[in-house]
C-alpha cells in the first residue's frame, strides 16, 4: 500500500510515462492529451483495485486492464479513431518493469528464491492485462452481435 | 482478370504496411475481408501471420486468385499510419477509391516518417518518469532521462546495423549498462536499479508479450508464440548484456 503522496507521485508519473509512449507511438498531436490522461486514470484504477483486493498484482492487472479497455472504447468512439491508439498508452503503466528488472538481476546474482518471486510476479501481471483485455474483448463481441440482432 | 491480380497485389501491399506500422493481426484480416468483400469478392479467405500473409479472393464467375507475401521486417509502432489505413480502409468499403489507386494511396502513408523529435522527447519522458515512477529521486529521472537520449541514438545509428533486434538488445545493453555502472560508481546518491528500470522500459518488450498472450487467448496461437518467444529471446538479450556490463563495472545490479 502507498501513502497519498507516493501516489499523487504515481499517478503524475503514469501520466508523464504515457505521454512519452505516445509520442514514440507516433499519437496525432490532437490525441496526445486523451491519450496520456488514459495512463493517469488508468494507474488510478489500479491503485484502487489493489486497495480493494487487499494487494497482489492479478486481480488489479485483470481490472485496470479491463478498464483500459473501456476507456480506449469510449474515446475512440468520441474521437472516431480506432481505440488501440488510446489503449496502449494507457495499458504502458501496468507493463511490469520493475519486476522484471529485478528477475534478471537476482538471476545475475544467482538468488534463485528471490528470482522465482519476481519472475512469477511478472508473469502474472502479463498474464492479467492479457485476461482483462480478453475479457472485455468477448464481452463487446457478444453485446455487439446480441444489438445488431434486436434490429 | 488483370484487374483482379492488379486489386490483390494492391491489399498486400496494404496488409503489409499495416503489420510494419504495427497492426495486430486481427486487425489486418479484418480490414482485408472487409475491403475484398466490397471490391466485389464473393469470398475473402485471409491468413496473416506477422512474417507473412496469405490472401485468396473468390471471384463471382471466375477463377480463385491467391497471392503470398513474406513480410521480413518488423515496423515499430505508428499510430498516425494506423489511423490513416483506417481511414482508407472505409473510403474503400464506402467506393471511394478505384482500385487502381489503391497502391498508390498505400505508398503514400507507408512512405510517412514520425518526427525525429517525438521519439527524442517521447523517450526522455517515458524513462525519465517510470525511473520515478518505479520509486527513484528526481534525480535518478534526469539522469535516466539522458541515458534515454543515447539509447535513441543507438537505436537510430546501431539497429540499422544489427543482425537483428536481439543482438542490438544485447550490445545496446552492455553499451548503456557500462556507462550506467561507471556513473553511478562515482555518483553514489544516484540508483542505479531505478535509473535502469526507467530506460529498461524503453527496451523490454512488454507490450509485445501481453500482444503475445492476447493473440494465444483470442486464438491466433502462430501469431502469439512467435511473438512470445520473439520478446522472450529479446528479453534474455537484455539481461544477459546487462549481466555482462554488471561484470565489467564491479558490484551488484543494486545498491
Amino acid at each position: 500500500m502507498v501513502s497519498i503522496t507516493e501516489g499523487i507521485i504515481h499517478l503524475v508519473t503514469a501520466g508523464i510515462g504515457a505521454l512519452g509512449f505516445s509520442l514514440i507511438f507516433n499519437v496525432r498531436k490532437e490525441l496526445l492529451p486523451a491519450a496520456a490522461f488514459g495512463g493517469f486514470l488508468d494507474w488510478g484504477v489500479y491503485m484502487m483495485a489493489e486497495w480493494f483486493f487487499g494487494g497482489g498484482v492479478f486481480l488489479p492487472s485483470v481490472v485496470a486492464a479491463a478498464f483500459a479497455s473501456l476507456y480506449a472504447e469510449a474515446m475512440a468512439r468520441v474521437e472516431k479513431t480506432p481505440a488501440t491508439v488510446f489503449y496502449i498508452p494507457a495499458l504502458i503503466p501496468l507493463i511490469p518493469g520493475g519486476s522484471l528488472y529485478y528477475t534478471m538481476s537476482y538471476a545475475v546474482m544467482g538468488q534463485w528464491d528471490l528470482v522465482q518471486s519476481y519472475g512469477a510476479s511478472t508473469a502474472y501481471c502479463a498474464l492479467g492485462i492479457a485476461v482483462g483485455m480478453s475479457l472485455v474483448l468477448s464481452v463487446e463481441y457478444t453485446f455487439h452481435k446480441l444489438t445488431a440482432q434486436k434490429r | 482478370m488483370k484487374n483482379h491480380a492488379e486489386l490483390l497485389s494492391g491489399f498486400l501491399d496494404m496488409a503489409e504496411a499495416m503489420l510494419m506500422a504495427g497492426a495486430e493481426v486481427s486487425r489486418v484480416e479484418d480490414t482485408i475481408t472487409r475491403m475484398g468483400l466490397a471490391y466485389g469478392a464473393s469470398n475473402m479467405n485471409v491468413f496473416v501471420i506477422t512474417s507473412c500473409i496469405i490472401i485468396t479472393m473468390e471471384i463471382p464467375e471466375g477463377e480463385d486468385l491467391t497471392q503470398t507475401r513474406r513480410v521480413l521486417m518488423a515496423g515499430g509502432t505508428d499510430f498516425l499510419k494506423l489511423e490513416k489505413f483506417n481511414d482508407l480502409s472505409r473510403r474503400c468499403c464506402a467506393g471511394q477509391v478505384e482500385a487502381a489507386a489503391l497502391s498508390e494511396e498505400v505508398r503514400q502513408i507507408a512512405a510517412l516518417s514520425p518526427r525525429r523529435w517525438r521519439m527524442y522527447l517521447g523517450s526522455v519522458l517515458a524513462a525519465g518518469g517510470f525511473a520515478v515512477f518505479f520509486g527513484g529521486t528526481i534525480i535518478d529521472g534526469l539522469v535516466a532521462a539522458l541515458f534515454a537520449l543515447l539509447i535513441c541514438a543507438l537505436q537510430e545509428k546501431l539497429l540499422p546495423l544489427s543482425m537483428n533486434q536481439m543482438s542490438f538488445n544485447l550490445l545496446c545493453s552492455v553499451i548503456v549498462g557500462v556507462l550506467t555502472g561507471i556513473c553511478t560508481n562515482f555518483l553514489t546518491f544516484l540508483h542505479l536499479d531505478k535509473i535502469m528500470i526507467g530506460y529498461i522500459m524503453l527496451l523490454i518488450p512488454g507490450m509485445a508479450m501481453t500482444n503475445a498472450v492476447r493473440n494465444i487467448l483470442g486464438g491466433n496461437t502462430i501469431s502469439g508464440v512467435m511473438r512470445l518467444i520473439e520478446a522472450v529471446l529479446w528479453a534474455a538479450a537484455l539481461a544477459l548484456g546487462f549481466m555482462i556490463a554488471m561484470f565489467i563495472t564491479g558490484g551488484g545490479l543494486h545498491h
